[in-house]
């Protein structure tokens, strides 16, 4: 561990109050694999305790001062070595001293504004971690620890079915309707496309959602545009007068909610993308925005449901 | 796969059925090795990894490549898979997990046709563990369907939602009076019969949907294979209707206000014939009965609404059918009395030729043979119902202002020929055919060639069925109705017959005769004057045929008039009238160039005014056996003929007993002329031997007045032979005078053999004339002869003729007979 041979090093280890009956959530991390981590709201305490333990039992440990750091931070990746950070609150743990023997500090952030979700995209993360800092004269020791914050948000007031007519003169004409414009991370797009003419041979139709994430302002401003979910809810052709029901669970998908101009860095939206796909392979195809939103999860029985969400990306993939 | 695909090189071009049978084996190797995983997967309770394999599996449904017939191959496969899968889920269930998850997580499946058929398997076995949410669930599978819109694909899922859901669907009545749903309490919703019928119906009208659309895709020059890939298909559809008829609570009352609304409102909206024709059959085959009897009205009506090119005749005739053997069964109820089954059909019937202007005339009277089938089966004792129905038909032609008649080989005339057939082969009695007062004017549109095919077969039914006719009017009808094969016809063809067609049909008419009997005599007079003014206007070529049998017939008749002398005291002048009858019908025949059948009717009608014997009749037969004579004097020249017509001149007098001496003498002299008389010296050696007979055994009435025992005596004497054995002798010396004459030398000794019989047979009737001594000299004289004869096929029977003889005088001899005469010193 300790390359430069200056004596004693420590490990430092966090360990939050209610470890064991806070809930963990998957998320993904930056490389893709996905990842427990504990999960905080907007407005939450974090609290819990520090523990220093000195690598060799007897010796001693020197230090400019103990510190802990409580940091919301964007990173946006084609700019790595600029991290804006919109929250960072620091606790002081200890004085400047020796440390001679493994210590332990509670420390206690009251009710941190979490004004943001966490958000690991293509390009841009939004994460929050704790960061503790034992400053010393050459190398500090630093231990940082993620928590992942989910927003909640409370039923829309508003909430009108999307409904359309679109089509291409004299060769199609359809009329389609989502139940709602906004939808929880859980909800179910339930709708029905109506063929009000039909003079080409389609071959099938599917609804995709596409997530697109903004980032850089002004001139830099970058686009990405991810299919979240392909859902085929149409094989065959239909004639006029046909309607077709829709209904997508979300809840297997991997979504977010919308977030827009988060800090002025960075935006996600979604969209429903309906496409029909005719004999040449053709696309036709209407986006609409709609509006995701995190809803407080109820309480749920046991493990099932993310073993049938897990099962779902797995099958879709 | 990929990695075959990758190798895969132009190859020898595949035949399309060898490219489907490739395709399928591909397909099925894939549903082997996935459902294996599945099944493996479950084993081991790996749910979700089960699920995944039945997805894999499933997403071989997604092909466009295969036949309706390869695809259905596939579809089984697959569906006996899913078995495992549905059968373990149900396990499960019943084990306590979660349903409703499922539900919602076999929904994230990206591909239409797996995810559908996986919510269909997974939603059934919902029901089947909780049945509180079974009509919104059943609701939802029927609905979600519609995202397939592919034909092929849709109508098989929906068949597969049908397979399964056929023991779950809600079949009971709906509460009338549910209890209000309590706070805190579920609804439940285990749905009732209206549901299950609004779920078959709609999975029905979009199977059917699916269906017609088939017809309109892809090249118009397909449209044949299309149309027979179709037909192939259409039970998938059809099980629907099926799936409604098996439901307990599907009774009159909801089929007539629910069900059959629903099926005909798809039918009639789809405009497509192949649906109709298919459907609308359907509808009569698994509804029972008492059904369609109580929706007639509104099932016909639609008929007039299909499609023009639906066939509606096969459609009403399948359920004329189905009722008319309903109403025959006998554990069944009959058609119910408020039910006027035959006007419903009439009228309607009538509605749907109005409808369809276009229909073909031969469909039309298909229609008609079908009301009158059912007029029949179902109303066997309304012969006017039948009578109706011919009516109509005559109406219908009346309207097409024909202006030939039906060509026989048309498809309205085999049609026409149906229907009227129908009634004939029906009551199988012409007198109740004849009662039908429409029946015989149909015939009037018939060619000559129907005309006399259908005359033919009624009067075939006659024999067949020995159907007498006993009234002169009814035998007037007929004939009239068969005039066809009794006169010659306006239109018939200028080239003569063929022969023998026409000889069997003349036949026909002949045995025909044998029915016009009637038990009373008179009645039957009239029938036979009726008979004959008919066959009379047949013309040369028929009265061969018909007169004879006339004749006999009359003979008949004035035979009965004898046994019943005593009941009617003008049977002598019914008899004289009779005879008349006879010898002007007979003389029919003699104007018509004809000889020896007159002839030997002559002879008949001799023989049978004898045996009669009324008032007159000695000279009526008389000139009975005269005409005879003069016939064969004038009209026969034939030498065989000849021979052959003195012969029963001479054989039928010999029988005869009615002449007195007066008459007798000139007969039988102008008999021994005529044979003397013939031109060829055997023909006249026999002719005379034979006469030899009248001498001996023929009789005559001597002595009129004669009192024979005191009695009052008859009119004339008993007959009496003539035994005259000097007269016989002379016949028989003549012969062997003639025979003498003959220069072909077997021919001479054959007829020696002949007249050796003839004096044996006198020598043991006792005639005297007769003795050994002669009969020692002809024998002689045949020995003598026999031997110079060359040997031949011909001489072998002469000398086997002789041995007979010998053989037989021998044997009298050696044993003679009590009463027989003594052959003494016979020389044998």
């Amino acid at each position: 561990m300790s390359f430069f041979g200056f004596g004693t090093t420590a490990d430092i280890d966090v360990v939050l109050d209610g470890s064991q009956t806070r809930k963990y959530v998957e998320h993904k991390t930056e490389d893709g694999r996905k990842e427990k981590y504990p999960l905080y709201y907007d407005g939450e305490t974090v609290a819990g305790k520090v523990s220093v333990s000195l690598s060799k039992a007897g010796s001693k440990l020197e230090h400019q001062g103990i510190k802990i750091e409580f940091i919301g931070q964007i990173e946006l990746y084609y700019d790595r070595g600029n991290h804006h950070e919109f929250i960072s609150l620091v606790k002081e743990l200890a004085r400047p001293g020796v440390l001679t023997q493994s210590t332990s500090f509670d420390f206690e952030f009251i009710n941190v504004e979490k004004p943001y979700e966490s958000y690991t995209g293509a390009n841009v993360k939004l994460r929050y971690f704790l960061r503790v800092t034992i400053v010393r004269r050459l190398t500090d020791i630093t231990k940082e620890m993620d928590i992942v914050v989910h927003t909640l948000s409370t039923y829309p007031e508003v909430n009108n079915s999307l409904k359309m007519e679109v089509g291409i003169e004299d060769c199609l004409h359809i009329e389609f309707e989502y139940n709602k414009q906004k939808y929880h991370l859980k909800d179910v797009i339930v709708g029905k496309i109506y063929f009000l003419l039909v003079r080409i041979k389609i071959k099938h139709m599917e609804l995709a959602i596409i997530k697109r994430e903004t980032t850089g302002t002004g001139p830099n401003i970058y686009n990405e545009n991810e299919t979240v979910a392909k859902y085929e809810i149409m094989d065959g052709a239909p004639v006029r007068g046909e309607s077709i029901p829709i209904r997508l669970f979300l809840a297997g998908y991997d979504l977010t909610p919308t977030m827009r101009d988060i800090n002025k860095k960075f935006s996600v939206r979604y969209y429903l993308n309906l496409v029909l796909v005719d004999e040449e392979e053709r696309r036709y195809f209407k986006q609409q925005e709609i509006v995701l939103w995190r809803k407080a999860d109820r309480v749920r029985t046991g493990g099932q449901a993310d073993e049938s969400t897990a099962w779902g990306r797995d099958y879709q993939a | 796969m990929s990695s075959e695909d990758s190798v895969k090189q132009p190859q020898t071009q595949l035949s399309p059925q060898e490219e489907q049978e490739k395709l399928l084996d591909e397909a099925l190797q894939v549903v082997k090795v996935q459902s294996f995983q599945m099944k493996r997967c479950l084993d081991k309770t790996k749910l979700m990894d089960g699920l995944k394999h039945a997805s894999n599996m499933l997403s071989e449904l997604r092909t466009s490549m295969l036949t309706p017939k390869s695809y259905y191959e596939l579809y089984m496969a697959i569906s006996d898979e899913l078995r495992h899968l549905e059968i373990y889920l149900c396990d499960e269930f019943q084990k306590g997990r979660k349903v409703a998850d499922l539900y919602e997580l076999v929904q994230y499946a990206g591909n239409i046709i797996p995810r559908l058929y996986l919510l269909i398997t997974v939603g059934v076995v919902y029901i089947k563990s909780n049945e509180s949410c079974r009509k919104d669930i059943l609701k939802d599978l029927v609905e979600m369907c519609r995202g397939v819109q592919h034909p092929l694909r849709g109508l098989f899922l929906r068949n597969y939602l049908l397979q399964m859901t056929r023991n779950s669907l809600p079949d009971c009545p709906p509460n009338e009076n549910p209890e209000p749903v309590k706070e805190g309490e579920v609804e439940i919703r285990s749905g009732d019969i209206k549901d299950s019928i609004d779920f078959i119906l709609l999975n029905f009208a979009e199977m059917n949907k699916l269906w017609v659309r088939m017809q309109h895709q892809g090249h118009t020059r397909d449209r044949e294979k299309r149309e027979k890939e179709r037909q192939e298909l259409r039970i998938l559809v059809g099980t629907n209707l099926v799936r409604l008829s098996q439901l307990e609570e599907v009774n009159i009352l909801r089929y007539q206000k629910l069900v059959l609304p629903g099926i005909l409102e798809q039918v009639v909206s789809c405009k497509d014939a192949i649906a109709q024709e298919y459907l609308m059959e359907c509808i009569i085959q698994v509804f029972p009965d008492e059904f369609h009897l109580q929706t007639l009205n509104p099932f016909l009506r639609s008929c007039a609404e299909l499609h023009a090119s639906v066939n509606v005749k096969n459609i009403i005739i399948a359920l004329v059918d189905r009722l008319a053997l309903f109403a025959h069964r006998d554990d069944g109820p009959g058609i119910p009395n408020d039910i006027q089954l035959f006007d419903i059909f009439s009228q309607q019937v009538a509605t749907v030729t109005q409808a369809r202007q276009d229909m073909p005339t031969e469909d039309i009277v298909s229609l008609q043979v079908s009301l009158i089938n059912l007029a029949l089966k179902c109303y066997p004792e309304k012969i006017q119902y039948v009578d109706k129905v011919l009516e109509t038909t005559v109406q219908i032609f009346n309207k097409l202002n024909l202006e030939q008649f039906l060509e026989n080989s048309s498809a309205v005339s085999k049609e026409l020929s149906r229907l009227l057939k129908i009634p004939i082969d029906s009551y199988n009695n012409v007198l109740t055919v004849l009662e039908l007062k429409h029946f015989a004017p149909l015939f009037e549109y018939f060619d000559y060639d129907s005309r006399k095919n259908m005359s033919i077969y009624v009067v075939n039914n006659c024999l067949e069925n020995g159907t007498e006719i006993p009234m002169a009017e009814q035998t007037d009808q007929i004939l009239q109705l068969v005039s066809s094969l009794v006169q010659d016809q306006a239109d018939q063809p200028q080239e003569e017959p063929d022969p023998e067609d026409f000889s069997e049909e003349q036949n026909l008419m002949g045995r025909f005769m044998s029915l016009l009997n009637s038990d009373n005599p008179d009645q039957q007079y009239m029938i036979l004057n009726s008979a004959r003014k008919h066959f009379g206007n047949g013309g040369n070529k028929r009265i061969k045929f018909t007169l004879p049998p006339l004749v006999f017939s009359a003979f008949r008749l004035a035979f009965r008039y004898k046994e019943m002398s005593e009941e009617d005291d003008k049977w002598e002048k019914k008899c004289q009238k009779i005879f008349q009858f006879c010898h002007q019908t007979i003389s029919a025949l003699i104007k018509a160039e004809y000889s020896e059948l007159p002839l030997r009717l002559f002879l008949q009608g001799a023989l049978a005014c004898g045996e009669v014997s009324f008032e007159n009749y000695e000279t009526v037969a008389y000139e009975f056996m005269s005409q005879a004579f003069s016939l064969y004097e004038d009209e026969i020249s034939d030498s065989k003929a000849q021979l052959a017509a003195i012969t029963l001149i001479i054989a039928t007098f010999e029988r005869m007993s009615c002449f007195g001496e007066e008459n007798h003498e000139p007969l039988r002299t102008q008999c021994a002329l005529a044979a003397s008389k013939l031109l060829k010296k055997p023909d006249q050696c026999r002719g005379v031997s034979i006469c030899s007979h009248l001498f001996w055994s023929g009789k005559t009435r001597e002595g009129e007045g004669t009192e024979m025992n005191g009695e009052a005596s008859p009119e004339r004497g008993e007959p009496k032979e003539l035994q005259d054995g000097k007269r016989v002798m002379e016949c028989l010396k003549k012969g062997l005078r003639i025979a003498n004459q003959c220069m072909d030398k077997s021919v001479q000794v054959q007829l020696f053999i002949e007249i050796l019989n003839r004096y044996i047979f006198f020598y043991e009737k006792g005639n005297e004339a007769v003795n050994v001594q002669v009969l020692n000299q002809l024998i002689e004289k045949i020995r003598e002869d026999l031997p110079e004869l060359d040997s031949s096929e011909e001489m072998d029977q002469i000398n086997k003729h002789f041995q007979n003889t010998i053989e037989h005088l021998r044997l009298r001899q050696t044993s003679p007979e009590s009463e027989g005469p003594s052959y003494q010193g016979l020389e044998i």
